[in-house]
């Protein structure tokens, strides 16, 4: 693996440093003498990034997707045969068994749609109730932010306090007022993911919150005080200046969110285990690479993960330039 | 301009060379001080033996403590051991990385522990060493257990575990219960256990037993619970670990999970009692293994001042009686060296009565010779969990899918709640099934 790593690493860099003597020569050929000098500086400073950014960030891709057509099992690293694409049939028979794997597809299908409209809206709503001056705003900021500095695990946790299913837990003990009986709310395939979906909004909109604000502030104030003279409500003020503001906000914050949601892994993991009503497309593939040790096939799962990810994101780009 | 592409080629020359000799130093580590199989500087022989805990447990200083004896009894020999400790900080399947990353870089220790129900993929793999032929009949069979899989001897067991029923004997008297008659010689019924908790529900403050039904993340609820299927007349796999359907679906095996199921919906148990629930006394049984003692001991003396408190049920029995056993094993690696003849050495002696003794006094477990002595008090937790062991302990399948088999069993226990036991035990079958084929159908 590693000489296999080092001759990948050699054809990377000299590729790379074709490139910088192309790009070199075009200048030179240019006679733009300045641009050769910068260019050559640059590139030289880039080398340390360029060469970490292959090891930790490109080489890993690449091995993952040449595992993806390999019978590579975990406890036999030695012994790594080329597959052709059964990992693929495997997959698609698999499906459609509607076992776990069905599962995890329709999971994490439910969870993206319940808390990418969640998360962002909760976003917007807390960036235009903050987005006023005071100390207040600045109080409520801090508050809003404090989730998302919290670790993913430890959020995990202390909502599973809350969800206790005995009459001890947080929420239980609050309906027990009102004479609500308590429940399982983790182990119930009907209120799972719904608690993981509140969960995750309220953990991930402070940062998307702060993202917005920073749209708001880029809305120029003399709009609203045309529309005001113009004689428009709360309501088309928000529509026709606000909303058109944010748009660009928006389009990063739905890819972001949906890409995030997508990957959702750590939750259902920390706070119910492998069940078949919580598990999702990244933790179906962890338990795949990791427990049964499958990593020839769990890297085929996750190329078709990148596969469907980015074909959305493709759409959603598509759809929102095509409005534009 | 010169000058510059001069300098960014030496750059990336250095780059690559300094790398290029990094891989060259990596390699097959079969050289030097400290290297698997390794001589020293003064001519002994280095084995290396990689434990799972940590140096500085108690159970790490006791291996530790073997080591150094095993040191000093062969300095005449030439043979020297050395303690590889990798606590589990991220669970069991951490410490496998680790020793699967010892393996691609070719620096796996000489001698392993690893934990029993790995035996048939670890074996099926080629981690391990056949030692069937090097460790006599008559020695195995002092063994309660043996790390086995088709039919060739793969490890030894360090220490032996089983578990029952820990129960509070004030709630018991209150409830006017009395469990007098039950041993692990003479274990109560399915029906019995069932009559023991409706009486006993009503003085409990949250259940009359913990069954441990809410630990579904890791491999406690799989070890404790999977005696109730053996006991049932049930079964998961086929003797060769590769056949899931009809036996992990079928009549009998549901039949178990059936009896847990009627536990968790008559109240007697729930997925709601706290860790701390039978310690606080607001539960009157607890399942647990032998590690529970030292606590109730120790810790909690508000409510269980001295042993006349508390006191050890064994597993109940339906068809037949059936409790839980395995612990953690050693193996011989099947590493780059060929010759085992000071590795056999070290795992005889971490495997003989002495050391197994020493380890044991160590962890409170049970010893996994039959040989060491052991003098613990008839109607005693540990004797009763020892009689158990003899009698009726039966270990978890053997198959190479057993992880898949540890996901589906805590699947089916976390539905239990709200499934329906045939649906749950036909999507685990299919989902074992599919794994023991594709493992079957492994080049």
């Amino acid at each position: 693996m590693l000489k296999t790593s080092i001759i990948i690493l050699v054809l990377f860099l000299f590729a790379f440093g074709g490139f910088v003597l192309y790009d070199l020569a075009t200048a030179k050929k240019r006679k733009e003498v300045y641009r050769v000098k910068s260019s050559a500086t640059a590139y030289l400073m880039l080398l340390p990034a360029v060469i970490l950014a292959f090891l930790f960030i490109l080489l890993p891709i690449l091995y993952s997707l040449g595992y993806a057509f390999t019978d590579y099992y975990l406890l036999r690293p030695n012994d790594i045969n080329f597959i052709y694409l059964d990992n693929f049939k495997d997959f698609f028979e698999e499906l459609a068994t509607k076992g776990t794997l069905y599962n995890a597809i329709k999971n994490t299908l439910t969870f993206v749609i319940g808390v990418v409209p969640l998360q962002i809206g909760l976003a917007l709503l807390l960036a235009l109730f903050v987005n006023r001056p005071g100390i207040g705003s600045k109080i409520f900021k801090v508050c809003f932010f404090a989730p998302v500095v919290i670790s993913l695990s430890v959020t995990a946790f202390l909502w599973e306090q809350i969800l206790a299913p005995d009459a001890g837990g947080l929420l239980n003990s609050l309906l027990g007022v009102f004479g609500v009986p308590p429940r399982d709310w983790l182990r119930d395939p009907k209120t799972a993911m719904p608690c993981i979906i509140v969960l995750s909004a309220w953990q991930g909109c402070g940062y998307q919150m702060l993202i917005f604000l920073s749209g708001l502030s880029n809305i120029r104030k003399d709009l609203y005080e045309a529309a005001s003279l113009d004689g428009a409500n709360w309501w088309r003020k928000f529509w026709l200046v606000t909303w058109v503001g944010l748009r660009s906000t928006f389009v990063y914050i739905l890819i972001t969110v949906f890409i995030g949601a997508c990957r959702i892994l750590t939750q259902p993991m920390l706070m119910t285990g492998y069940m078949d009503h919580t598990v999702t497309l990244s933790y179906y593939m962890y338990n795949k690479g990791y427990t049964e040790r499958w990593v020839g096939y769990s890297s085929a799962v996750a190329l078709l993960m990148t596969i469907f990810i980015g074909g959305i994101t493709l759409i959603q780009r598509r759809m929102f330039r095509e409005e534009k | 301009m010169k000058k510059l592409l001069k300098s960014i080629f030496s750059m990336m020359f250095a780059v690559v060379l300094a790398l290029g000799m990094t891989a060259c130093g990596g390699g097959t580590g079969d050289g030097g001080e400290g290297d698997s199989g390794a001589v020293d500087s003064e001519g002994n022989t280095i084995v290396k033996i990689m434990f799972h805990v940590d140096k500085s447990s108690t159970e790490g200083q006791a291996y530790q403590k073997r080591i150094n004896a095993f040191n000093n009894a062969y300095k005449d020999k030439n043979i020297k051991a050395q303690g590889v400790f990798k606590a589990r900080s991220a669970g069991a399947s951490g410490y496998e990385t680790e020793l699967l990353n010892n393996q691609l870089e070719g620096t796996l220790a000489d001698i392993i522990t690893f934990d029993a129900p790995n035996t048939a993929a670890y074996a099926k793999s080629g981690l391990l060493y056949d030692i069937s032929s090097l460790i006599s009949a008559e020695e195995q069979a002092k063994f309660y257990s043996l790390n086995k899989y088709e039919g060739k001897l793969y490890g030894l067991p360090i220490q032996e575990s089983s578990a029952g029923f820990y129960y509070n004997k004030k709630i018991f008297r209150q409830a006017g219960i009395d469990v007098s008659a039950f041993s692990a010689e003479n274990p109560w019924t399915f029906a019995q256990f069932k009559e023991v908790c409706s009486r006993l529900k009503a003085h409990c403050e949250i259940a009359a037993v913990d069954m441990r039904i809410d630990a579904t993340k890791d491999e406690t609820a799989p070890y404790l619970l999977y005696p109730f299927i053996y006991a049932a007349g049930g079964d998961f796999t086929s003797g060769d670990g590769y056949t899931a359907t009809g036996y992990y679906d079928s009549a009998a095996t549901a039949k178990g999970f059936q009896f847990i199921k009627d536990l968790i919906s008559s109240g007697y148990t729930s997925y709601a009692i706290g860790p701390t629930d039978f310690f606080t006394g607001k539960v009157g049984m607890y399942l647990s293994s032998g590690w529970t003692i030292p606590d109730l001991d120790n810790k909690y003396r508000d409510n269980f001042a001295s042993r006349d408190d508390w006191g050890l049920l064994p597993y109940p029995k339906d068809v037949v009686a059936a409790s839980a056993t395995g612990s953690w094993s050693y193996a011989i690696t099947n590493n780059h060296h060929t010759d085992k003849t000071a590795i056999l050495e070290l795992l005889k002696w971490m495997t003989s009565a002495e050391s197994s003794k020493a380890i044991t006094d160590a962890t409170g477990m049970i010893p996994a010779r039959n040989d060491v002595e052991k003098s613990y008090q008839p109607g005693s937790p540990e004797y009763t969990l020892l009689k158990q062991l003899e009698l009726s302990g039966r270990e978890r399948p053997v198959t190479v899918a057993y992880p898949t088999f540890s996901t589906t069993f805590n699947q089916v226990i976390a539905g239990l709640g709200n499934g329906d036991v045939s649906t749950l035990l036909t999507s685990a079958t299919n989902t074992l099934q599919t794994e023991m084929n594709r493992l079957k159908n492994l080049k």
